[in-house]
């Protein structure tokens, strides 16, 4: 095989030529096999291929011999010798290939050379950019001024540098590099036949030594045993939390009577903070309260003939301020985008919509229910506390949840 | 020029009269009143610039909120809402209103900035209302701290406008606008009136010293240039993630592809 880098693979026929002697038909080849197969048969049985090939090996390998072989040293053999074959898919003129002005004019090489030295030396001038960019470059950043080149010449570098390398090795590859191609095949996935009907020898003899088939009470105490396990996730179905659900953990907050309603940063909420038409993100003075996750409320602040009553509810909002949970019924995303012309309290993540005048009535959306609402008071300080946990448990349903 | 004795005569009555009052204004100009002599007094700009806005209130908004701000077939009264919501609704181009849609939308600016602050003032005169701080000299509005800005900004703001104040949608086709337009004063007269959806945050809730930190925050995430090139809208990772998928995975199996085939 011409191989414009003068690399030998002829050594590789000894082995090929006793290849195809022993057709046994077997059916484990499988369809990979036999697809394969049938490319290479095609390939190989190209004129170009014999030709080439200068003996009788491409006869000899044809497409049942691959199917058949059972030896995976003489696969690896067939591999090699295909590889050598391979170039025959388009016939004649394109397997053997024209060498490259690289290989035969040493001018060309040197300019190859040159060109991937320069593209490597890229490489180098982008590290020392980026190394000096990123340590002496200014870097403002800010409203005012702000230095506009900085991460663009760091990103400029780091392509010189990064693409450099690569573009050195591509071109070196292909340029310089010995051109050649290659095919190296796979062998069968299946085991041999004879390892297969050892390995289900040993099996069947595994089951005889375990003495099950003769030992009858062995066997059906083994079978009541391992069967029974069958019936330990039984008990999920009625739920792993009995004992969590008894202290309602989903169903209370950390909200409780007499605790004062705080803002993120700590400080209490006075009944004289709030405009009409304004909105506080409140949150139960109890240790850790603004971290509690499914205590977070929205005080909202209206005026008083705005705010729909409910029945039952009247001594829950103080003058216009009212208090609702944070957290949407539907699947707990935060309610906060409060309208206040229209009352609308809306959930960003699917759009429910909730009326915040009329105790949080869902007007729109897959939200089920109304947001809870949490009674509030004023302390003696003018202070907001609250009367206690919210009217129900709050964010999304779940299993046990009881309304 | 001919100078007739009996002509100059007759003006040297004026003549001495008009040197006299300069006399008299230059004396009190330099003894009695060496406070106003730096500016204009102050109480007298203000009822000027009040008397200016009334006339470009009667001529510009009366038609919708009435001759006497009670509000009309077209808009709602204007008594009590204070400069600040003139401010806002004015400086930001959304009054004069153009025509009736769910959400009044920015539009090009009508009134100079010394008409919008004559507007103010006699909104501001008939009625009161939130207002805006008086700034020291030296001072601005956006002369905050910026991290506190940034911490009340996601508490109080991020939830409709965004966290990089882009912007989100409200219900049945309201909207919380870009905050990128919106001038200094524009973001903190919005605050301190509450427009339209937009809910009030009062003095007792967010002090001036706060509303400041958050406008210098809403102009920094706003205005400052982006240190890694395109924002892509400021929506967050879902765009980020897409243009990395599409457009940075997409060019390297173009790529990829064109090497093949050329190999």
């Amino acid at each position: 095989m011409s191989t414009p880098s003068g690399n030998d693979h002829g050594t590789a026929a000894g082995a090929t030529s006793t290849g195809g002697q022993t057709p046994t038909s077997e059916a484990s080849g499988g369809m990979t096999s036999s697809a394969a197969a049938g490319s290479i048969r095609d390939r190989l049985r190209s004129p170009g291929a014999q030709s080439s090939g200068g003996d009788t090996r491409g006869s000899d390998l044809s497409g049942e011999h691959f199917q058949q072989s059972d030896s995976s040293q003489q696969l690896y053999d067939n591999g090699r010798d295909e590889r050598q074959l391979s170039h025959s898919s388009p016939p004649q003129e394109a397997e053997i290939q024209e060498p490259r002005a690289e290989d035969v004019d040493p001018a060309a090489a040197r300019a190859a050379e040159r060109l991937v030295s320069a593209l490597f030396l890229m490489s180098f001038l982008g590290v020392i950019g980026f190394l000096v960019t990123y340590v002496f470059a200014p870097f403002t950043y800010g409203l005012e001024k702000h230095n506009q080149l900085f991460n663009p010449l760091l990103a400029i570098f780091m392509a010189m540098a990064l693409g450099g390398i690569g573009a050195g090795a591509v071109v070196w590859a292909k340029r310089l590099m010995p051109d050649e191609e290659a095919v190296q095949e796979r062998h069968p996935f299946g085991s041999d036949p004879d390892e297969r009907a050892a390995t289900a020898e040993a099996l069947k003899g595994g089951l005889d030594q375990t003495q099950l088939p003769r030992r009858s009470l062995l066997r059906n105490t083994l079978l009541l045993g391992a069967g029974s396990l069958a019936l330990l996730p039984v008990p999920l179905l009625f739920g792993l939390g009995r004992f969590q659900h008894k202290e309602r953990t989903l169903a209370t907050t950390g909200w409780k009577q007499g605790v004062r309603l705080i803002r993120q940063n700590g400080t209490p909420v006075n009944r004289n903070d709030l405009e009409i038409g304004g909105i506080e993100s409140v949150f139960p003075d109890v240790p850790r309260g603004t971290k509690l996750a499914d205590s977070a409320a929205l005080l909202i602040r209206m005026r008083p003939d705005e705010l729909k009553v409910r029945a039952g509810r009247e001594t829950w909002s103080v003058d216009g301020f009212v208090v609702y949970s944070a957290i949407c019924t539907h699947l707990g995303c935060p309610v906060k985008l409060y309208e206040q012309q229209t009352h609308h309290l809306f959930c960003p993540c699917h759009q429910s919509t909730f009326e915040a005048d009329n105790a949080c009535k869902v007007i729109f959306g897959p939200a089920a229910r109304a947001l809870p609402q949490l009674a509030i008071s004023v302390d003696p300080e003018g202070y907001f506390v609250a009367q206690g946990d919210f009217s129900e448990p709050v964010g999304p349903s779940y299993w046990e949840r009881p309304s | 020029m001919s100078t007739h004795p009996g002509r100059l005569a007759r003006l040297s009555p004026y003549v001495v009269v008009l040197l006299g009052l300069a006399l008299v204004g230059g004396l009190y100009t330099a003894f009695l009143a060496p406070q106003s002599s730096a500016q204009e007094d102050p109480a007298a700009a203000q009822s000027m610039a009040v008397k200016a806005g009334r006339d470009l209130y009667l001529s510009g908004c009366s038609t919708c909120h009435g001759l006497d701000m009670q509000g009309g077939s077209g808009g709602p009264s204007l008594i009590g809402v204070g400069e600040a919501a003139v401010v806002f609704q004015v400086e930001s181009g959304r009054m004069p209103l153009a025509a009736g849609t769910v959400q009044a939308p920015r539009k090009k600016v009508q009134y100079s900035l010394a008409q919008i602050d004559q507007l103010a003032a006699y909104v501001q005169a008939h009625g009161g209302g939130p207002q805006l701080p008086e700034l020291a000299a030296g001072d601005s509005l956006t002369n905050g701290d910026l991290q506190e800005g940034g911490e009340l900004f996601r508490t109080n703001c991020s939830s409709c406008h965004n966290f990089a104040g882009a912007g989100g949608s409200l219900t049945y086709g309201k909207y919380a606008p870009r905050l990128e337009p919106a001038s200094a004063r524009v973001v903190y007269a919005a605050m301190q009136s509450g427009p339209e959806s937009m809910p009030r945050f009062s003095d007792g809730q967010l002090s001036v010293e706060d509303k400041k930190a958050i406008t210098y925050y809403v102009r920094y995430i706003t205005r400052a240039a982006q240190p890694g090139g395109s924002a892509l809208g400021k929506f967050g990772p879902v765009p980020e993630g897409l243009v990395a998928w599409l457009v940075g995975i997409g060019v390297l199996v173009v790529a990829t592809l064109w090497i093949g085939n050329r190999a």
